[in-house]
């Protein structure tokens, strides 16, 4: 591991305070050995950094998936305090609720097995990539209420159930979202992107559950052996990236009146009580809604595609979960033996919330907030459950999937999509994308294992592992 | 045209290299069109862009946020930006066409310019920066 970091655990390190001028706490983090090979040091000096702003309680902390991001680390958590503490749009990243759900279907893998057709009429159905607009059309009033609504407007509309909303973070909304906060120019983007599901990252993938590893759980979350399932990775699209945008413009202005010292500029923030941290976080959470709708959209459209080719019913395929892997929540959590509100960063990191936990459906509450884990093109990805020791130790956080250990132009200058494409078409999955860069810039080999990953947030008892799913095919932008 | 990528784990970054202060920009510009759009861009149409910041870096980042926002909510791809600076202002005459699935499709969305890292140097052999792309 790097000089100056001092192992905690076996697989728990700390950044003690004085690795980088100012930090206010130390920095955790959570990492096999393994891990630990691809770990990047200006990772580490990132989570330095978020250690430095003020409020921030316990520790800066980061999930096994770490990696170099701007601001925070990916994979990097912090709560702040409400009253000295700070918001900060680093720690939320452009893409507001980039998440992910998973929807089961009565279908086995034999099913789908060779049916290309399928992985075609989903690529045609769904918007992707690139310049790709929606096929609805919303006015800028509808767009208002989706953004107070989120998941919920989409149902409300047709374009979904209701158990759509109680398998949802939030239930599908932020009740803090305030559309006013979001400018004329985000909203201009956000119109004609319903429902689309954008590119780098993003996917929609079919999957199988290929081995679970409890059982319990796993009734409880509705998966069995063999079956199909469906996920879908997305964000809050153009709207959400401009808020992020017009937002960090506003609160580096922010920084240097309330004369917060920081290390780097992304880490631009203002008090959480303040005008403009209020006025970030409403336009966060009405994007975030956003995100949530527009999952909503595209889970509605890919039940239609799959009800038409299989003669399925919607109701045969139900929402496991959705996640929100880059958000910022007020959350209560104990702190020093106290309950405390705070606000809690996950940039790049996944709510694992215990049982029992508020905000958890009742049917789950014994088991635990479900946990979706997406790994890459021919990689596994996993549902685990949320843990007790989660909340007492990362304000019930976890990791968010693999994390990168290869740069886009690496991996372009090494892999081609076309041999990509080859060696997945060998394991029997088909992919399709807009272009070959797309499929070589995710390809398996410049990710992290999302089994070392898993492991690593399992041992450490964050969350658990349900099942474990492999990939079949699917589309990305 | 003069900017290489350099590597990023998560995301893309350009160090871009100029004699002026106004071809940075310029390259910078090209820089985002290239990798949200490909190397395959005319310039056919006319679009002017009108921006004061605080400072020349926050300059140059507000200019490709409006770049990347005329582009994605006019649907133009641009090719060429011509830049005029005056202390903190900026006025930018670009050419471009609109976007074509057929010929644009090759690049990968930018979610957003960061700050991170983004400093313009000057120094005898010109001006020099790094751009961090959230894609």
């Amino acid at each position: 591991m790097l000089q100056g970091i001092k192992r905690i655990d076996t697989h728990e390190w700390e950044v003690p305070v004085g690795f980088v001028a100012g930090m206010r706490v130390p920095a955790r983090f959570f990492l096999s050995e393994l891990l630990g090979e691809s770990l990047e040091p200006g990772a580490i000096q990132q989570l330095a950094n978020v250690a430095t702003m003020p409020g921030i309680i316990k520790n800066s902390l980061a999930m096994p998936d770490i990696h170099w991001g701007y601001g925070f680390p990916i994979g990097g958590v912090a709560a702040f305090d409400l009253t000295e503490g700070v918001i900060s749009p680093g720690g939320v990243g452009f893409d507001i609720n980039c998440g992910v759900r998973l929807l089961t279907t009565p279908l086995v893998k034999k099913d789908i097995t060779g049916r290309h057709d399928l992985i075609e009429t989903l690529f045609h159905g769904v918007p992707t990539g690139v310049g790709a607009k929606s096929a609805l059309r919303v006015t800028g009033q509808e767009l208002d209420t989706m953004m107070v609504k989120g998941a919920r407007w989409a149902v409300e509309a047709g374009f979904g159930e209701q158990n759509d909303l109680v398998r949802c973070e939030e239930g599908g909304f932020m009740k803090e979202a305030n559309p006013k906060e979001v400018s004329a120019k985000a909203k201009q983007r956000g119109i004609p992107q319903g429902g689309t599901l954008g590119s780098g990252n993003h996917f929609l993938e079919l999957q199988v559950v290929s081995e679970i590893y409890d059982q319990t759980a796993a009734n409880a979350f509705g998966l069995t052996k063999d079956q199909v399932c469906c996920m879908i990775h997305c964000g809050s699209r153009g709207l959400g990236h401009q808020v992020c945008t017009d937002h960090l413009k506003v609160l580096e202005g922010a920084t240097r009146r309330y004369q917060i010292k920081l290390p780097d500029r992304q880490l631009a923030c203002a008090p959480i009580s303040s005008p403009e941290g209020r006025a970030y976080f409403g336009a966060m959470a009405a994007s975030a809604n956003y995100a949530w709708a527009n999952r909503q959209l595209i889970t509605h459209t890919t039940r239609q595609i799959l009800k038409k080719m299989f003669s399925i019913d919607d109701k045969e395929m139900p929402l496991v979960y959705d996640v929100a892997h880059n958000v910022a929540k007020i959350e209560e959590h104990l702190v020093d033996g106290r309950k405390v509100k705070v606000c809690v960063h996950r940039k790049g990191a996944t709510r694992s919330f215990g049982p029992h936990t508020a905000d958890i459906p009742d049917k789950l509450s014994s088991v635990g907030q479900p946990v979706i884990i997406p790994g890459s093109m021919g990689t596994p990805s996993f549902v685990l459950r949320g843990t007790s020791k989660a909340m007492e130790r990362t304000f019930g956080s976890t990791c968010h999937g693999a994390g990168r250990v290869m740069s886009r132009t690496q991996a372009k200058k090494k892999f081609s999509g076309k041999e990509v494409m080859a060696v997945l078409a060998r394991q029997g999955i088909f992919v399709k994308a807009p272009n070959e860069a797309a499929i070589a810039d995710e390809a398996p080999d410049v990710y992290k294992s999302s089994q070392e990953v898993v492991r690593v947030v399992h041992e450490v008892g964050l969350s658990l592992l349900v099942a474990r799913l492999q990939p079949l095919g699917g589309i990305k932008g | 045209m003069s900017f290489i990528e350099v590597s990023h784990t998560a995301d893309v970054k350009i160090r871009a290299r100029a004699p002026t202060l106004e071809t940075l920009f310029s390259d910078a510009c090209d820089a985002l069109m290239l990798v949200m759009y490909g190397s395959s861009r005319k310039g056919t149409i006319k679009k002017e862009i009108t921006i004061t910041s605080a400072d020349i870096d926050s300059l140059l980042l507000d200019f490709l946020s409006e770049v990347l926002f005329v582009s994605e909510v006019e649907g133009m791809v641009f090719s060429k930006a011509d830049v005029k600076i005056d202390g903190l202002n900026l006025h930018a005459e670009l050419k471009g066409e609109p976007f074509t699935r057929k010929r644009h499709a090759k690049g990968t969305e930018v979610k957003g310019i960061s700050y991170s890292g983004l400093s313009i140097r000057h120094d005898a052999n010109g001006f020099m920066v790094d751009i961090l792309f959230d894609v």
